[in-house]
């Protein structure tokens, strides 16, 4: 099976029903992609399929085909990271960080939708994704300090 | 419990030697020797068991706490960087491994009970200390000059009269002079660090996605196992049909054990996925037939008086004549911790030893469970602590642990074991259900007398596992009679169980007369220690009741709590800014209830105010006001983070949690039924750190007690309907019901 992910073309040989994420985390070496309810309920596999944030535990890897996949490992260029993850660092987001990969990927796939959200559209937007530190006030904070900072640096 | 003082701490510094690697070895031959051996080898200073001076003058820091998102490397690196005068990029963490020397809470490797700053601010700060005088010192015999003409800055010691060394230069000559047996920290008033820096040293990993969690450890070899668990707790399997599961592509093994059916594979998936050709017969379970709605209804209807805790006064009489009377009982529900990152574990057993990597708060519960488990020396067991993807109590139990060793010793190989979280949330060890009656008088405008029967299921009783890790140097059979002797006391109610009344014997109200008994409810399903342990449920008691005789009385919450407590302190300091902070003196706008409440734990002092709509029958969370005072607050900013998120956990449980059985099986199994509470509900957090003149004290548990009697008594300001159940919410819906 072909898959594309992070830009680059994949081979991986495994059931079509195996789920994105176990095959990102076990087959590719992808492990900033987390396993956390296996239900689609908690968003820490959140990826982006096509550009949409998409819940990976629940997507079997047969019906990506050949729609470029992109991991949190994906979204930064080498040693640059993306506004979003500046903007996590900024606000001191993380606690124990497990679920701000899937965090992160749903508020970058806002941002694309909506460069500037509402307190209201961040809520609809990022409220598949749990967080048990409960760093909610600081993931607003940052999604908008990210949306500023991507907007001023399209100004540019 | 023992008490952790610097003494301990400094006698690990000087019998420690060099020894920063577990290969050095302890207690033989001269300490110095063994320290100058270790820089003549690799020109390092290794100044104790936990700090290092390298020769290209970084520092090592070996922190023997486990990092789940409380930043107790962010606090520890501050501490040290502090002390020695470094950038904090300039010192290199890494965990320690179990260590016998390093088991410096409660005779143990553990993090837990809010201590590890409290713990390093006397302990970790004087080592760094005693660090920094062996490198003045040798500075300072090199150069001639008395060491209080010399200073350190950036790495390096510097005299008034113009030389300087790099801190790396003086390794080797360092570790030829004695340790400090009383070095001297920085005074409070010269720290460019502490109580200043406001960053997380683990951020950037965390939003890369390169931090490496214990559910993304890999040991060469390795094969990943996956185990089905019974329907009930303490099931095991009967009868195991695993033919087609064996045939599959990457399965290596299907071994039934007395926990479940492991199912062994090359990868997760494979394991996971097989599942489904496996078919098994179980036993019925240790907790057979339990049903939590008639455990609850007996723990209502139970009326015998407990063990006594506290008795001060007479309460029994004052409330015999008291004319403004209030009599309730408070409840509260079994709960999972559910962290984000599951159950997991890496295990390889060869022998008579074992070698475990697991995302623990404890090493050396782990060691003594798998040692149990595997009927070998604790000692034998080497744990390596991994990243936690959150922890709140439940990673001190090693049961994940213990069950990946006994797969590993059954297929010789590495295992690591990843529960599911239906596994996670099923598998026991919940915070223990409680039901508590109270009894109060006022009288003019005062409480005059309360009394407490506290019924709860025993942590103590069900980890005797962690009582055994406790207890130091005590022969196998002798220690297991004292274990067993201090649990028959508690079972039998001979002694009280610390835990449960914890938050209620101790609290710092001079209520005159104070009855405080408890009674362990006892079946077979264990619980443990979760986010504030007993003062998770003992906060929303004292602060409901202290509200409901405060409404008896006729008086301000804030006024009525400032009479019975002491007026200097971080009680009345907490008091003061929050009334500030909220605006209490301003009534708040239709349509908002607003509650107020306090509590003391982890010698910490936190007053939260929550604001609370009931929209559609849905109890909503606005705003919380939130005051801390933590002695000194090393990282102000991640203070603010932990009572932000003991404030979200807390208000998960008080709203919606509850772990529920019916004929012994869990009812509550991912988080559509145990539902944590998302953004879109996240209340406006104001959090207020007071500059305190104390020294440190807990922070990652002390939040949560308030947040909920907080809630509940802005619900009854609002309604005048009083909640004296958790979870609030179902407690809303039901009122008025019987």
């Amino acid at each position: 099976m072909k898959l594309q992910i992070n830009g680059k073309p994949v081979d991986v040989d495994v059931p079509s029903d195996t789920p994105l994420l176990w095959v990102l985390r076990e087959e590719v070496g992808l492990t900033g992609t987390k396993f956390g309810c296996g239900k689609a309920l908690c968003g820490a596999c959140t990826v982006h399929v096509d550009g949409n944030a998409k819940r990976s535990c629940v997507t079997a890897v047969g019906d990506v085909g050949d729609k470029p996949i992109v991991t949190i490992e994906g979204i930064a260029s080498d040693a640059v990271l993306h506004p979003v993850q500046e903007a996590w660092i900024a606000e001191n987001v993380p606690q124990c960080g497990y679920c701000q990969c899937g965090q992160i990927m749903s508020a970058v796939a806002l941002l694309r939708a909506k460069p500037q959200p509402t307190d209201a559209e961040i809520d609809a937007a990022m409220s598949a994704n749990l967080c048990r530190c409960g760093t909610y006030p600081r993931i607003r904070r940052a999604v908008h300090r990210a949306a500023d900072a991507i907007a001023a640096g399209a100004a540019k | 419990m023992i008490e952790v003082s610097r003494r301990g701490f400094l006698r690990g510094v000087l019998a420690g030697g060099g020894a920063l690697s577990l290969a050095v070895t302890f207690g033989c031959g001269d300490k110095n020797a063994t320290r100058i051996e270790h820089a003549d080898r690799t020109g390092e200073l290794a100044a104790n068991l936990y700090i290092t001076v390298k020769p290209d003058g970084r520092i090592g820091l070996t922190i023997n706490k486990a990092e789940m998102g409380q930043g107790v490397t962010t606090a520890y690196m501050t501490m040290v960087a502090e002390e020695l005068g470094v950038p904090i990029d300039r010192i290199d963490m890494k965990y320690a491994d179990s260590h016998p020397g390093m088991r410096e809470s409660f005779n143990m490797q553990i993090t837990g009970g809010s201590t590890s700053t409290k713990e390093a601010f006397g302990g970790l700060r004087h080592g760094a200390a005693a660090a920094r005088e062996m490198l003045v010192a040798a500075a300072a015999a090199d150069w001639r000059v008395p060491v209080t003409e010399c200073s350190v800055a950036d790495g390096k010691v510097v005299h008034a009269g113009g030389h300087t060394i790099g801190y790396g230069e003086l390794t080797k000559r360092a570790a030829h002079l004695a340790v400090p047996a009383h070095p001297t920290p920085k005074a409070r008033k010269d720290y460019t660090l502490v109580g200043k820096s406001d960053r997380r040293v683990d951020a950037r990993a965390k939003v890369a996605g390169t931090a490496v969690f214990g559910i993304d450890f890999t040991v060469p070899d390795m094969v990943n196992a996956h185990v089905i668990h019974g329907p009930v707790y303490g099931a095991s399997p009967t009868q195991v049909t695993a033919d087609a599961a064996k045939r599959r592509v990457g399965v290596i093994d299907v071994i039934a054990l007395p926990f479940g059916v492991a199912i062994v594979a090359a990868k997760y998936w494979q394991a996971r996925a097989a599942a489904q050709d496996v078919t098994v017969a179980w036993s019925k379970g240790d907790v057979h037939g339990l049903d939590t709605a008639k455990m609850a209804q007996a723990m209502r209807d139970y009326h015998e008086d407990g063990t006594v805790a506290v008795d001060q006064g007479d309460a029994g009489k004052v409330l015999a004549h008291a004319t403004t009377k209030v009599e309730v009982i408070y409840e509260a529900p079994y709960l999972a911790h559910a962290a984000m990152e599951p159950q997991n574990a890496t295990a390889m057993v060869h022998g008579d030893r074992a070698e475990v990597w697991a995302p623990t708060q404890s090493p050396t519960i782990v060691q003594t469970m798998v040692g149990h488990a595997l009927g070998i020396d604790r000692e034998n067991v080497l744990v390596h602590v991994l990243l936690c993807g959150g922890g709140f109590g439940r990673r001190a139990i090693g049961d994940v642990c213990v069950q990946a060793a006994l797969i590993s010793k059954r297929v010789g190989k590495p295992v690591k074991l990843t529960w599911t979280r239906e596994s996670d949330m099923t598998q026991g060890f919940y915070r223990p259900v409680y039901a508590v009656a109270m009894k109060g008088s006022t009288h003019d405008g005062k409480v005059d007398a309360v009394a407490i029967n506290c019924l709860s299921q025993s942590i103590a009783l069900s980890s005797s596992d962690l009582i055994d890790a406790a207890l130091p140097g005590i022969p196998g059979p002798i220690k297991k009679m004292v274990v067993n002797g201090l649990l028959a006391m508690i079972g039998s109610n001979s002694v009280p169980d610390m835990f449960s009344t914890e938050g209620l014997s101790n609290t710092p109200y001079q209520f005159g007369n104070l009855h405080v008994a408890s009674s362990p409810v006892q079946n077979k399903l264990p619980v443990c220690s979760w986010r504030s342990v007993g003062n998770s449920v003992t906060g929303f008691v004292m602060e409901s009741f202290v509200d409901e005789l405060a409404v008896a009385a006729k008086q301000d919450p804030f006024a009525f709590r400032r009479k019975m407590l002491p007026t200097t302190g971080k009680q009345a300091r907490v008091l003061d800014a929050l009334e500030k902070l909220s605006g209490w003196s301003t009534a708040p706008k239709s349509g908002v209830g607003r509650g107020m409440a306090r509590h003391f734990a982890f010698e910490t002092e936190v007053g939260e105010v929550a604001e609370v709509e009931i929209v559609d029958n849905r109890i909503k969370v606005r705003r919380v006001y939130c005051v801390v005072d933590c002695g000194l607050a090393v990282n102000p900013d991640l203070v603010k983070a932990q009572m932000e998120g003991g404030i979200i956990f807390g208000l998960s449980a008080a709203l919606d949690q509850e772990i529920t059985l019916v004929d012994g099986v869990v009812q509550q199994t991912n988080f559509d039924t145990f539902p944590p509470l998302r953004m879109f509900e996240a209340p406006e957090i104001i959090v207020q750190v007071i500059e305190s003149p104390d020294d440190p004290t807990g922070v990652g548990e002390p939040g949560l007690p308030p947040a909920s009697a907080a809630v509940a008594n802005a619900i009854f300001a609002l309604t005048g309907t009083r909640l004296r159940r958790m979870p609030l919410q179902r407690a809303w819906n039901e009122r008025g019901a019987k």
